[in-house]
C-alpha cells in the first residue's frame, strides 16, 4: 500500500516540476518540449508491456500454466493503453510543432501498425471460445508479434527521414540540462512503478474472473 | 510564471488525481472480490 501511496505523490510532483523545475528544451516552439516528460515514458512503457507479453507468452507455451497467460494478457493490454496514450500525446505534439496533428511520418505510420498488430491480438482472443485454444493461439501469436516491434519502434523510423526527434529526451545526449534529466528520469519511475500497479491489479483480476468462472461451471 | 502553464499543469494534476483516485477504488474492490472468494 505504501508504495501506491508514494507514487500518487511521486506523480503529481513530477508534474509540478516537469512544468516549473525544468526548463523548455531548445529548438520547439514555446513550452511543447515539455509533453515530452510524458509521451517518451509511455512509449517506453508500451514497449516494455510488449515484451513482458512475449516472456509471458513463451512460459505459456512452455508450461501451460493459466498464470502465465494472465500475465501475457493483461501486459499486453497495457501495452495497448500505453501505445494509444504514446500517439494522442505525440499527436498533441506534432500539432504544435509541425502545425498537423497527423502527418503520416515514419514514426506515426509505424505506430499505427503496431496498434493494428495488437488490436489484432485481442481480436483473435475474442474470436476462439475454447480457453485452451485461445491460450495456445493468442500465445503463439504474441511471439510473432512481438518481432515486429524493434523493426516497427526502433528501425523503420531510423532508416527512413523522420520529422520525428531523436535526441531530446534522450539522458545519454550531450549536454542535457542536468534538471531536465532529474525530471525525465523521475518520470520514467513514475511511469514504471504505476505499470507495475495496473499490471498487478489486472492479474488479480483474471484471477478472479477464472476462480469465478470455473466455480460457475 | 508562463502564462497558461499552470492551467495545463492543474488539468494533468486533476487527471492524475481522477486516475490515482480510480486506481486505488479498483485495488479495493479486487482485494474484497479475493476475500469473498
Amino acid at each position: 500500500m505504501i508504495y501506491k501511496i508514494l507514487l500518487a505523490l511521486w506523480m503529481a510532483l513530477i508534474i509540478v516540476a516537469s512544468f516549473f523545475y525544468s526548463e523548455a528544451a531548445g529548438g520547439f516552439p514555446g513550452e511543447t518540449s515539455r509533453i515530452l516528460f510524458f509521451h517518451v515514458p509511455q512509449a517506453w512503457i508500451a514497449t516494455l508491456s510488449f515484451l513482458l507479453s512475449m516472456i509471458g507468452s513463451a512460459i505459456y507455451l512452455k508450461k501451460r500454466t493459466v498464470d502465465a497467460d494472465h500475465f501475457a494478457l493483461s501486459a499486453a493490454e497495457l501495452g495497448f493503453l500505453f501505445c494509444v496514450l504514446a500517439t494522442v500525446t505525440g499527436s498533441i505534439f506534432a500539432k504544435a510543432t509541425w502545425g498537423s496533428f497527423w502527418n503520416w511520418d515514419p514514426r506515426e505510420t509505424s505506430i499505427v501498425i503496431l496498434l493494428m498488430i495488437y488490436g489484432a491480438y485481442f481480436a483473435l482472443r475474442s474470436a476462439l471460445a475454447d480457453p485452451d485454444k485461445k491460450r495456445l493461439f493468442s500465445a503463439a501469436y504474441s511471439i510473432l508479434a512481438f518481432a515486429t516491434v524493434p523493426f516497427l519502434v526502433f528501425v523503420v523510423p531510423r532508416i527512413t527521414t523522420s520529422l520525428h526527434p531523436e535526441d531530446t529526451m534522450n539522458p545519454a545526449s550531450p549536454g542535457m540540462d542536468p534538471r531536465t534529466l532529474k525530471v525525465f528520469l523521475g518520470s520514467l519511475l513514475a511511469y514504471t512503478t504505476l505499470f507495475v500497479w495496473m499490471l498487478r491489479l489486472k492479474i488479480r483480476l483474471l484471477r478472479v474472473e477464472d476462480k469465478r468462472d470455473r466455480e460457475d461451471l | 510564471m508562463k502564462a497558461g502553464l499552470g492551467f495545463v499543469m492543474a488539468v494533468n494534476l486533476i487527471i492524475w488525481c481522477g486516475i490515482a483516485f480510480y486506481l486505488f477504488v479498483l485495488d479495493r474492490k479486487i482485494s474484497k472480490l479475493e476475500k469473498d472468494r
